[in-house]
């Protein structure tokens, strides 16, 4: 009798007119199925892009952040409820199927072990999992109630729904239990534990009843739940694979688009019309979570800026069937409103963040365009800095050196005078015009001679790669800038390039490809980490301090480079180095790009500052940096909060070649 | 209203301290590796002409004396979205004195036609001789206000000019038409061009005069003016130090060095 090669139960015990329930599961499909329609339509009213290629990568993608939550879990609590509410629903669903191959097909699988072991076990845990994980969201929601979160009914009807099914779904199979006295009822200990307490409280004729009540109850709540979710945020459990499966395969640092500008018939983007289908995937792909506009600096700081709003007031508007596609959505919502759109340093970190990968810096970035290239509207201060990178080639507005001052008394030759350069040195505006950073570069040349590399700058011949006019969002000026750089680059046949500025590097690496221009590209950290691993340089006088490395957001988290800067601060200090509470992907930004640095924040909001009291809670000594933007913005943040601590900003060159300097020539 | 804006290409004014050269034997500056760019003050003069036209209507035409690169300046303007745009050519090298350019340039707009107003910086940013405006309204034999910030429509005919004294401003009325030189205001800060526009520029037809075509000699380009002498001033520290056995030895020996110095000088 109790052979567990037998064990199975009865479906749909105790359920007459079992017919209802298909009758039912029609208008439910047809609803929920409408739902889904509708947004495909919509998605399908923006323009084109492809995000089908490479699709192996795009599976293993979806195997990640989809299946196994990576990105979810990166923070822990959320993490933690969500995946057992989703793998709680991924099991459940599985057993509902296993019962429909068992009772509608025929295919008898819901028997012995494999139903004890999975179908009654398993489902059994999973879904007491998924109960813990609502009490969790719950409790997030309405106790401790973080400010990432949105506070709608709906979010709290759906919690309370999905509650109730899965505690009916315990009620109903405790009451089976008790009722049939199910022999295998030990292998659901959850319903067991229903079924003993019931059987304390009730007769078995009033479980009769109350099962057969409940059971239809459920029936009809979670039919109810399928209509209505493609109407609601839940609708992510579609959207969020698709947007996952169709995400960016390239880094961060290469999201922006290229503008055809003879075809264009607006530049930038200010209207739902001017949207390919995966921003508006992107839309509906929203879950609400937060943890975009929690990680955005911007935001931190207490400025208006945040992504989320943006995406999810965007998201209203492409969903409202009275809005006009055509209709200018700048300053529509505080999101959306100009004073927020520039308050982003592109820093990325809202991107990284998202768990279902939307892109909303770009939105914003286009947004910009159409601000600058249509409306020629944007901060003074932005205006100034461009126009001098128009007339100059530079955004440094009143600087007083030229392109080649900081080479004084060093033996640097340009590309003119060296024919046999092996590598280009590209200085950038901010290495060559401002005098901090001259020390940097000048540390960094040194450098290069000691390991007996054969490099040359351009010199005079150097113009800003535009990564201050794309961010901003002149792409115009940025189209002829990365043309002009590229036809000087091809004159002197350069192949590789080394230069200490992120943005040059991530415009060299991901933008200068899009413009025809191709080249080995090397951060300086990178290089003279190779240069160091390839014993050409030796840190034999490493210093006492203890050093923090503050990762530049378009080395880091845009283009993925983590470990060379660190490697560097390892061996320019016999300390150990310490990491801030922030760092590496989730690094936080200086403040200083997308144009910021051109512009004057409030005393009380700025980004810089706060970064520096993120530094000083470590015990640093120094704060190394790999950007001229970042030791600019960083010094101007650790002098005002440093008080009488000696913390000192430094370059990782500056830093290595203090301990290289007095070492012998290898 | 025709409004006609003079526009004058100059050595960019920013360029770093250490860059700027002066070739002493030509009496010039160095170009080296500076850029060339719209003087401020005739961008402050077109953005004046912009808001007078955005507010009242009318037609803006820029020209420019100078060399073929100076069609650049025009561009830009046209841009901004200058109606039309007029280049003489000069290309006589050195100094094109102010009296040359203004007989230039009035030859030139009274081969443009009919107009109401004439717009120009006050001075420009390279020799700031501040002369031209006034020596074109003597040439076209027409009223000139000098250091305006703004312009309103008057009666029928005229037009009202607000100027900048030492002392405050002065609110004044002329006929029409009339020559006006603007100063920089918070007001009149020049605009940048929306982006269509500036791609949209390099289309807009620009007109080319040489000298001949305006009836001018091209031999009078440095005819009026000279230049003795160009150097860019020096600048010395000399340090000093007074002695004295006591404080007060000290303050006068100080104060007897500082007279001899000062009637040195
Ligand atoms: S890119 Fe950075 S600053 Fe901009 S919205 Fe995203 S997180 Fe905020
Ligand atoms: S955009 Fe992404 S990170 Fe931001 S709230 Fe939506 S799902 Fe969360």
């Amino acid at each position: 009798m109790n052979d567990p090669l037998q064990a199975t139960r009865q479906v749909l015990w105790n359920i007459d007119h079992v017919w209802v329930m298909y009758a039912l599961l029609l208008p439910t499909m047809g609803v929920a199925g409408y739902g889904i329609y509708r947004r495909v339509q919509r998605w399908r009213r923006g323009l084109s892009e492809n995000r089908f290629d490479r699709p192996l990568e795009r599976v293993a993608l979806l195997m990640q952040n989809g299946l196994l939550q990576l990105r979810t879990w990166r923070k822990l609590y959320p993490g933690t409820l969500h995946a057992m509410i989703f793998w709680g629903f991924i099991v459940l669903t599985i057993a509902t199927t296993v019962v429909m191959i068992d009772y509608d097909f025929g295919i008898p699988i819901m028997r012995g072990n494999f139903y004890l072991y999975f179908q009654s076990l398993t489902v059994d845990i999973f879904g007491a999992l998924a109960i813990v994980g609502i009490g969790m969201a719950g409790y997030r929601r309405w106790i401790a109630r973080p400010s990432q979160l949105v506070y709608t009914r709906e979010a709290d009807g759906l919690l309370v729904l999905i509650l109730v099914i899965l505690v009916s779904g315990f009620l109903i199979e405790g009451w089976r239990i008790a009722a049939t006295d199910d022999p295998w009822g030990a292998w659901s200990p959850f319903g067991k534990l229903v079924a003993d307490v019931s059987r304390q409280v009730m007769s078995v004729d009033a479980m009769i009843v109350a099962h057969r009540l409940t059971w239809w109850s459920h029936l009809l709540l979670v039919f109810g739940l399928i209509a209505w979710a493609p109407y609601t945020k839940l609708v992510h459990v579609v959207t969020s694979p698709l947007n996952l499966y169709t995400a960016r395969l390239a880094p961060i640092g290469a999201t922006l688009r290229k503008i055809d500008f003879e075809h264009s018939e607006k530049l930038g983007i200010n209207s739902l019309a001017g949207f390919t289908w995966k921003d508006r995937l992107d839309f509906d792909a929203c879950t609400e979570c937060g943890r975009c506009t929690a990680v955005c600096p911007a935001n931190r700081v207490g400025k208006l800026l945040s992504p989320r709003d943006i995406i999810l007031d965007l998201r209203s508007l492409a969903n409202d069937p009275q809005a006009d596609p055509t209709q200018s959505y700048i300053g529509a919502t505080p999101a959306l409103s100009v004073e927020a759109l520039w308050q982003c340093t592109t820093c990325g970190a809202c991107v990284e963040a998202c768990p279902v990968s939307i892109e909303q810096m770009p939105k914003i970035v286009d947004t910009r365009r159409f601000l600058v290239m249509e409306d020629a509207e944007f901060p003074e201060t932005m205006q100034q800095a461009l126009t001098s990178l128009e007339t100059r080639g530079h955004p440094l507005r009143g600087t007083a050196f030229s392109r080649v001052d900081w080479t004084q008394g060093l033996n640097v030759t340009t590309m003119a005078e060296a024919k046999d350069a092996d590598v280009l040195l590209w200085v950038g505006c901010g290495g060559a015009l401002v005098e901090r950073n001259q020390k940097v570069v000048r540390s960094l040349a040194q450098l290069l001679t000691k390991a007996g590399v054969k490099f040359a700058i351009l010199g005079r011949e150097e113009k800003c790669t535009g990564d201050p006019a794309r961010r901003i969002g002149n792409e115009f000026l940025f189209s002829m800038l990365a043309e002009e750089n590229i036809a000087t680059l091809d004159r002197y046949q350069v192949k590789t390039i080394v230069t200490s500025c992120p943005h040059c590097f991530n415009t060299f690496q991901n933008e200068y490809p899009q413009f025809g221009g191709r080249y080995e590209v090397f951060h300086h950290s990178e290089y003279l980490a190779k240069l160091v691993s390839e014993g050409r340089l030796s840190a034999d006088l490493p210093s006492d301090k203890t050093i923090t490395f503050h990762d530049p957001c378009y080395l880091g988290r845009h283009n993925g480079v983590y470990d060379a800067p660190r490697q560097l601060v390892q061996i320019s200090s016999s300390l150990a180095p310490v990491e801030m509470q922030q760092s590496r992907e989730n690094g936080y930004c200086c403040g200083g790009g997308g144009g910021m640095s051109f512009i004057d924040e409030p005393p009380n909001q700025r980004v810089n500052q706060e970064r520096a009291r993120q530094v000083l809670e470590t015990n640093a000594d120094v704060v190394a940096v790999g950007c001229p933007f970042c030791m600019t913005m960083l010094e101007d943040g650790i002098n005002a909060r440093k008080g009488d601590r000696d913390v000192k900003v430094m370059d990782i060159a500056e830093l290595l070649w203090q301990a290289v300097e007095q070492s012998p020539t290898s | 209203m025709n409004i006609i804006v003079c526009i004058k290409q100059i050595l960019d004014p920013e360029i770093p301290a250490r860059d700027f050269r002066v070739d002493s034997a030509k009496r010039e500056a160095e170009r080296g590796s500076a850029n060339l760019v719209t003087n401020i003050f005739c961008e402050n003069a077109l953005e004046t002409a912009l808001q007078f036209r955005e507010a009242h209507g009318g037609k803006i035409t820029v020209v420019s004396v100078g060399p073929e690169g100076a069609e650049d300046v025009l561009r830009k303007a046209l841009a901004l979205t200058a109606n039309e745009a007029v280049l003489v050519i000069n290309d006589a090298p050195g100094l094109a004195d102010p009296l040359f350019v203004a007989r230039t340039l009035a030859a030139a707009i009274r081969k443009i036609g009919a107009f109401d107003a004439v717009l120009l910086g006050r001075e420009a940013g390279d020799w700031g001789a501040g002369q031209t405006g006034g020596l074109l309204a003597e040439e076209l034999g027409l009223p000139c206000i000098s250091f305006a910030e703004s312009l309103a429509p008057a009666a029928p005919g005229a037009v009202q000019v607000k100027r900048q004294t030492d002392s405050g401003w002065e609110l004044l009325e002329s006929t029409m038409p009339l020559v006006v030189t603007i100063t920089n205001h918070e007001k009149n800060v020049p605009r940048i061009p929306k982006t269509r526009d500036v791609m949209q520029s390099y289309r807009k037809p620009l007109t080319k005069w040489t000298l001949a075509d305006v009836g001018i000699d091209p031999a009078s380009t440095a005819a009026y003016y000279e230049v003795a002498e160009l150097s860019i001033p020096r600048k010395e520290t000399q340090c000093e130090f007074i002695a004295g056995d006591t404080l007060e030895a000290k303050i006068d020996a100080f104060a007897s060095r500082l007279t001899e110095v000062m009637r040195a000088l």
